[in-house]
């Protein structure tokens, strides 16, 4: 790669960019002109709102014997009686809501009959679904509490005692935040998810701009006439994107920390105030910076996909809803920046501008978001520079998306139908399981299996196989191996345990891992509902026939069609965790998926994967119910043993079913595009 | 000069280019005629270095597309229907900028500009935004920028595609003065008579596989026909 080239696609993509004035309007104009005029409006009326319910009259309505003293208190602080009645009406509390709903009144204060001794009990209605009532209701509950309080030290200093006795505890809230803190710790909340937000939407009109944009308008392919490679390309472009992103996401930044400071001093009455020093800008910069890399990088890469820019916006739509739903992170409530969550992309970013908004960033998590971040923008561009090598995808006037992922042919599955087939599953799994869990019971935990196990699997990739025609026998791998992949296969069924093993060992770090461990021993080991020839047919049988036909069937066959043995292994392996629903355990079953998705690409036949999934899932069973098997299994050198019979068993299933992937896409009119 | 040895693309079963092979020596038009999908525009790309062949290969000026497809790209300019100019920079800008992709030196290129701009009497637009340009205005800047360093070897894909007749005129002369300059040109289009009137030698395509070839006298002869667009629809007559 020549950074000469590189510099001369990039100036002039930069330079074309920012001659379009509609974008630059869009993302950096218009940002710039909106939050302040949106947020002064917003101060404005929140402040207004305020002072005008300080100055407002509370409408009270009383029912039954309120007490005078009570009454008289609420009365006294800007408040007037309209309605009184003597006696509780039988409805009271419909009433009330009629006319707090009807405005007649803000609050009614309702005294049962009888109600005498040294406590009387006065309720008070509001409807929390009402600014003006629900802020009446306050103000009268504050004043009542107050009003019991004076009543209180009345009776002490008339029994003898000081009125102070009546507060036996003097508590006082006093919060450690100064003010600043408060309203950054508020900002912080809201800003890294709108950050997030304003980056992925600047990354993504420059990135389909000059991706789709370049190739609708034609001129991608005079570039590629010109002496350049696919990575100067790539690279030049994905330095355009970036630039724009930052200084879009700067502006936007600037624009709206600029104004929400401005509503929070506005909100506070000068008392919250919210200030960036070039400390914490610095900060935010270099949190924003392997954001904006990744998140560059990613749009470029699917962008360059699409053949126009409207293709463009349908690919990258859903990408944008992933990154809005990883930015989420930093506004869950309780959610902390933990090594674990460094590792997230996009959350962890969102975690750590929190963190240093709030002024209580580490420097040891902070590395590790950056370092993560980075890894991930670095994925990010060697993807788009992959994409950017593919010429159909570059040079194909009809449809490039189904040339790079292989066109499925007529009758057959192909990675799009791979990617619906679990979206479909998704929604099987989770409406599914709702009458499920509701009812089946802990004793019947074994017909919960089977049900999920044969409906949620097996059946619908049957079914999908049938409704899209494909071979049966090619959708789900169903030939023998070589006996070079069946050695392996059964090398693999020997030492697979160990895999399993170890990321539990790693896992169990974690009390979340811990404590599921315990809950599936509780539910699956000898104090359970099960005996342990039905714990192995339903927990070890079927999930090695059903998710074996299913993961390692048609989701890794469909992604096969792409040519990609990583895309496949990789993508069935993260869909096949997404499936184990617990954090922990998505992590070990993906790990797992890896290994049984290798095995089963390699040897094209799905009996590496039965086996080894049996048997690591029989393991597991009869190790939780057989004391005696867990030391040995414990012991380094025979899950060492296991690992490398593991080892040997991929070696030798490697390339052991042929090439290329499992079942080769049966390729009719492909090349219609492109043949002119 | 142009030299395509047997290229073949495939696509999964679909074959866009069947072992074509023909040469383009020096100072000669070959016109490569077909029907829509006959896989002119696979085999342009392929001797163009934008489409790697299945089987064969294809070389400019002795660079071989699989060997250096750098070097085969800067002794070849090439200009398509496809090949659209950016909308937001003006020719001047777009010359500047495919004359830096090509290594040429600054001072050089900013004279070969102004007289390609000077030769292709773009002066009154060279500094207007292309999407502000007419079709005949931006395909002569498109020649020029195919021209720009001035490369031994010409590839022009239906380059008369959308051009009033004035345009195409203009641009069938810019491509008889290259020829009298010396250059290999590959010419591909529809319009029959221009290919009788300009080419040398022409290769007759159809379903991704060479026809026929030859002087267009010898191909109109050999199809016993009277004009090029007879022997044509004769030989592709045969072949359906």
């Amino acid at each position: 790669m020549r950074p000469l080239i590189v510099w001369h696609i990039f100036r002039k993509d930069l330079l074309e960019t920012l001659r379009d004035r509609r974008a630059l309007f869009t993302t950096i104009v218009i940002p710039l002109v909106i939050y302040p005029l949106l947020f002064t409006f917003m101060a404005s009326m929140t402040r207004s709102k305020k002072e005008e319910m300080e100055k407002k009259q509370a409408r009270l309505a009383a029912w039954g014997p309120i007490p005078e003293s009570a009454l008289r208190a609420v009365l006294a602080e800007n408040a007037v009686l309209v309605e009184s009645l003597a006696v509780v009406p039988g409805d009271a509390k419909e009433r009330a809501r009629k006319a707090v709903a009807d405005k007649a009144v803000h609050v009614v204060l309702v005294t049962p009959q009888d109600s005498q001794g040294p406590s009387v009990p006065i309720s008070v209605y509001a409807d929390s679904t009402q600014f003006e009532s629900e802020a009446m209701g306050e103000r009268v509950l504050k004043v009542l509490r107050r009003a019991g309080v004076q009543l209180l030290e009345q009776r002490m200093v008339a029994l003898g005692q000081p009125a102070i006795s009546a507060r036996p505890l003097a508590v006082e809230e006093v919060d450690l935040a100064d003010a600043t803190r408060r309203s950054a710790s508020l900002v912080g909340t809201i800003l890294p998810y709108l950050v997030i937000i304003l980056l992925a939407s600047a990354a993504f009109y420059s990135a389909i701009d000059l991706t789709a944009g370049e190739k609708e308008r034609g001129t991608l392919q005079t570039l590629l006439t010109a002496p350049v490679q696919p990575l100067e390309v790539v690279s030049g472009k994905y330095l355009t994107v970036l630039t724009m992103t930052l200084i879009a996401a700067l502006a936007n930044i600037g624009s709206l920390g600029l104004a929400i400071g401005r509503m929070l001093s506005g909100v506070g009455g000068g008392e919250a105030s919210f200030h960036m020093g070039p400390r914490v800008v610095l900060a935010l910069f270099l949190t924003l910076l392997p954001a904006a890399l990744l998140l560059a990088a990613l749009f470029v890469a699917v962008g360059v996909m699409a053949r126009t820019y409207r293709e463009g916006q349908s690919y990258l739509m859903p990408l944008l809803f992933l990154v809005i739903f990883a930015a989420i992170g930093s506004v869950v409530p309780g959610a902390e920046l933990t090594p674990a969550m460094a590792l997230v992309p996009l959350t962890n970013i969102t975690l750590l501008m929190h963190d240093v908004l709030a002024g209580r960033a580490t420097l040891a998590l902070g590395t590790m978001v950056i370092i993560s971040s980075f890894a991930y923008a670095s994925l990010g561009v060697l993807l788009a520079a992959r994409v950017f090598e593919t010429e159909q995808v570059l040079l194909s006037g009809e449809k490039p998306w189904k040339d790079v992922f292989a066109r499925k042919a007529k009758g057959g599955l192909g990675p799009a139908s791979a990617l619906f087939f679990v979206a479909v599953l998704v929604v099987v799994a989770f409406y599914g399981s709702i009458p499920l869990l509701r009812a089946i019971t802990r004793e019947q935990i074994g017909r919960a299996i089977a049900i999920s196990e044969v409906g949620f699997f097996l059946v619908p990739a049957v079914l999908w196989v049938l409704v899209l025609r494909a071979p049966v026998s090619d959708a789900f791998q169903l030939r023998l191996p070589s006996r070079r992949g069946l050695l392996g296969a059964v090398l693999l069924a020997a030492g697979g345990w160990a895999v399993g093993l170890v990321v539990m060992a790693f896992l169990s770090r974690y009390e979340g891992a811990r404590e599921y461990s315990r809950q599936l021993g509780d539910l699956l080991g000898k104090h359970g509902p099960l005996s342990l020839g039905e714990a192995v047919l339903l927990v070890a049988v079927l999930p090695a026939l059903c998710e074996e036909a299913t993961f390692r069937g048609v989701v890794l066959v469909g992604l096969g069609r792409t040519g990609s043995r990583w895309l496949a292994v990789v993508g069935s392996a993260l869909a096949f965790g997404l499936f184990h629903f617990n954090p922990y355990h998505i992590v070990s079953a993906t790990v797992l998926g890896l290994v049984l998705g290798y095995a089963a690409y390699e040897s094209r036949s799905l009996l590496p994967g039965v086996l080894m999934h049996f048997v690591n899932n029989a393991f597991h069973m009869v190790r939780a119910r057989v004391p005696a098997l867990e030391a040995p299994f414990d012991s380094p050198v025979v899950i060492g043993l296991g690992l490398l019979a593991t080892a040997a068993g991929l070696w030798l299933l490697r390339g052991s079913g042929g090439r290329p992937g499992p079942t080769p896409a049966p390729s009719v009119a492909r090349a219609s595009a492109v043949q002119r | 000069m142009i030299e395509a040895q047997g290229l073949t693309k495939r696509y999964g079963d679909v074959e866009a280019a069947r072992s074509v092979s023909f040469r383009v020596e020096k100072g000669e038009v070959v016109g490569i005629l077909g029907p829509n999908g006959a896989g002119k525009t696979t085999i342009l790309r392929m001797l163009a270095g934008i489409l790697t062949p299945t089987e064969g290969e294809a070389k400019v000026a002795g660079n071989s597309a699989s060997v250096d497809a750098l070097a085969l790209k800067r002794s070849l300019g090439f200009l398509s229907g496809d090949t659209a100019l950016y909308q937001r920079l003006t020719p001047r800008e777009v010359l500047r900028y495919f004359g830096r992709l090509n290594d040429m030196d600054e001072r050089a290129l900013a004279a070969r500009i102004e007289q390609l701009i000077d030769a292709f009497q773009m002066k009154d637009f060279a500094d207007r935004q292309c999407g502000k340009l007419s079709a005949g205005q931006k395909q002569r800047a498109n020649v020029a920028r195919a021209f720009l360093h001035d490369p031994p070897a010409l590839i022009l894909d239906e380059p008369t595609n959308a051009l009033d007749v004035v345009s195409g005129r203009f641009l069938l002369d810019a491509i008889r003065k290259e020829r009298q300059r010396g250059k290999a040109i590959l010419f591909s289009t529809h319009v029959l008579g221009d290919a009788e009137a300009l080419c040398d030698r022409v290769v007759l395509l159809h379903k991704g596989r060479v026809l026929d070839e030859g002087p267009v006298p010898e191909v109109i002869a050999r199809a016993h026909a009277h004009t090029l667009t007879d022997a044509f629809l004769a030989r592709i007559g045969d072949e359906s």
